[in-house]
């Protein structure tokens, strides 16, 4: 039961860290020049309007009350309105969230799967070209520029060749169609889904490849490899069913580690491809100085991370048994 | 790492510097990556001609009188004319400076604060070591171009300083981390026992003992660090939010995106694409040849295949 522990302390620490984001997101609010009143209210409201959105978020009140307005209102989901929607700031980063979940999670996961797979494949051909072509061809796509490699991947893609379509998530034509079938709208949003995929693909997947590689490398060194080879196991039995899946705790980690990094190539791509995600939300916003929406998705794209970063430390905990923290 | 003896002798630290350097030059990555940054410096340094040879090839201000638009490469611009018919070739230059400029003042702040952080979360312990690291952990999990992006939002357009300084705040959690578990390890040395019975105090055990210790591998995660402080900043211009008053690949980028000139001009959007990813290139190959240098372990590795 000693996982249990562990990982209500995790829990702890995770939900102290938030609070730690959302005290400091408050505190450079106020430090902020200018008046928050201005910053928190559409100027295009009515004056009653105002008035009452005015005390609903507390803006008049002294800044301990504020505060505790603050905390009180981030917990039932009330983030103001957006200047730029009209609407309430959760309504509109909630249609988003899925958007951006489905994007960067079967991207992350995809490129988890292939470094792994590929990583694999170097470390046991280590030496060989095959190996150096694939050490290069990793390093040369993790360091490519993201946005760059965006619009390079558009331009070929589709400009040039008009495999795939330029920007957006969905095509009006399919989804305005009565007769189209679920199958076709979900055909259609994969097709847009491609290009930026590929663009946080081949971001990731080197990384990935590059830490199963060398993890790989360390565990056939092992004693336990020498014993399965000792009693005569197919060397691709040694090498898929002993070594790989303990070379590849470290990946997991560092899926968990670089989160932060991939989020910011996630707001990047969503940005690049119009991808209706909260990233792109917050590049948005942050434009048209809207902030209530800026400040929203940038403390649910915390919570993501932090969520993420434990969902990260249950699957290692388990897939590792020897780890019992 | 080094004992307290290497420390006692310094006479040795050029012969050391000169085998690490022999080692890291026989590294086909290290060759590569410095070859290529040497290219980019090369860049920097003449980026101030130019604009010398004719004020029309001013990165920033340089129009030229007969081209309003962009425009191909030609003899007067070798990599053609941006949408106001400033030169692609000396925004390029012009580049490189600010990416040096950012990269490694971003870099080495970065690096200065995660090692005293470090040193000091290691060595002292306790209660200001779990202060320390819980900090760490909450800022390691801030994608830092989205912090930069909310502080745009709160505080106004950013100057190139700023978004340096903020880098650097938001990058040292990652080294301190490292530096920390070294400190922790030295602090068990003999030679730290003596100087601490000696009576040396604290900050002299940190700065004189512990730091010379430390620094190599602070070194090596710098590298690292000036390819996250360029890719950031870089980032940042490309979204928009960068700083006006100067010409960034990045904000190259932002205006051949933002203008529509991406289908229509290759000749400008390759260019800055390509220099960000290959200074990013090289500094990520100089790393990985440094940590062979600094871990003799991988070294034997690469020479036994």
């Amino acid at each position: 039961m000693e996982i249990k522990r562990y990982l209500t302390r995790r829990i702890i620490q995770i939900l102290v860290s938030f609070f730690v984001i959302l005290t400091v997101l408050f505190l450079l609010f106020r430090l902020a020049p200018g008046d928050p009143v201005s910053r928190m209210i559409d100027p295009s409201m009515s004056p009653e309007d105002a008035e009452h959105l005015i005390a609903q978020l507390g803006l008049r009140e002294p800044i301990w009350r504020q505060y505790l307005v603050y905390v009180k209102n981030f917990f039932t989901g009330d983030f103001g309105y957006s200047f730029h929607y009209g609407r309430p700031v959760l309504k509109v980063i909630w249609e988003k969230l899925p958007n951006t979940l489905l994007l960067f999670t079967s991207s992350i996961i995809l490129s988890a799967l292939v470094g792994i797979f590929l990583g694999k494949i170097a470390a046991w051909n280590k030496g060989k070209p095959l190996d150096s072509w694939m050490t290069i061809g990793a390093l040369v796509t993790h360091t490519v520029f993201l946005p760059w490699l965006a619009l390079i991947l558009i331009w070929v893609f589709a400009y040039k060749l008009g495999w795939f379509p330029i920007t957006g998530i969905i095509s009006e034509e399919i989804w305005l169609d009565p007769d189209a079938g679920a199958l076709a709208k979900a055909l259609d949003v994969g097709h847009h889904m491609v290009l930026p995929m590929a663009t946080l693909f081949c971001i990731h997947f080197g990384s990935y490849l590059l830490i199963m590689r060398s993890s790989m490398l360390e565990t056939l060194k092992e004693d336990y490899i020498l014993t399965a080879r000792a009693k005569g196991l197919r060397e691709s039995v040694i090498r898929d069913r002993h070594a790989a899946p303990n070379a590849a705790l470290p990946v997991v980690t560092s899926v968990g580690l670089s989160l932060a990094f991939s989020i910011n190539g996630g707001a990047l791509t969503e940005t690049v491809f119009t991808w209706p995600g909260i990233g792109r939300e917050l590049v948005f916003a942050v434009s048209q100085n809207d902030y209530p929406l800026a400040q929203a998705s940038f403390l649910l794209i915390a919570l993501v991370v932090l969520a993420a970063n434990l969902v990260v430390d249950i699957l290692y905990a388990y897939l590792d048994p020897r780890i019992r923290y | 790492m080094k004992g307290d003896k290497e420390i006692r002798h310094r006479p040795h630290w050029f012969e050391q510097f000169l085998e690490g350097w022999s080692v890291f030059w026989q590294n086909p990555l290290g060759k590569i990556g410095v070859t290529l940054l040497g290219i980019f410096a090369l860049m920097a340094f003449s980026s101030f001609i130019p604009p010398l040879v004719n004020p029309m090839y001013h990165p920033m201000t340089g129009v030229d009188p007969e081209i309003y638009s962009s425009v191909g490469p030609s003899a007067r611009h070798w990599l053609g004319t941006d949408f106001m018919g400033r030169d692609i070739f000396s925004q390029l230059l012009a580049g490189a400076r600010i990416a040096f400029m950012v990269g490694v003042s971003a870099a080495f702040m970065s690096i200065f604060l995660g090692t005293a952080f470090g040193m000091i979360a290691g060595y002292m312990g306790g209660f200001v070591d779990t202060l320390l690291m819980r900090l760490a952990d909450v800022i390691m999990v801030l994608p830092t171009l989205l912090v930069v992006l909310i502080l745009a939002s709160l505080f106004g357009q950013l100057n190139i300083w700023t978004i340096v300084l903020i880098i650097a705040l938001f990058r040292w959690p990652g080294v301190s981390r490292v530096i920390r578990s070294q400190a922790l390890t030295l602090k068990q040395r003999p030679f730290i026992e003596a100087a601490r019975v000696a009576g040396a105090s604290h900050i002299r055990i940190i700065f004189r003992h512990i730091m010379p210790n430390v620094l190599p591998l602070a070194f090596l995660y710098m590298t690292f660090r000036v390819t996250a402080a360029i890719i950031i900043e870089a980032a940042l211009a490309f979204l928009g939010f960068g700083d006006p008053g100067t010409v960034s690949w990045g904000m190259m980028l932002q205006w051949v995106w933002k203008t529509g000139h991406m289908f229509k001009a290759l000749y400008w959007l390759l260019p800055p694409g390509i220099c960000i990813s290959l200074i990013t290139l090289s500094f990520y190959m100089i790393g990985r040849a440094m940590d062979e240098v600094l871990d003799p372990r991988l070294r034997r590795e690469e020479t036994a295949r």
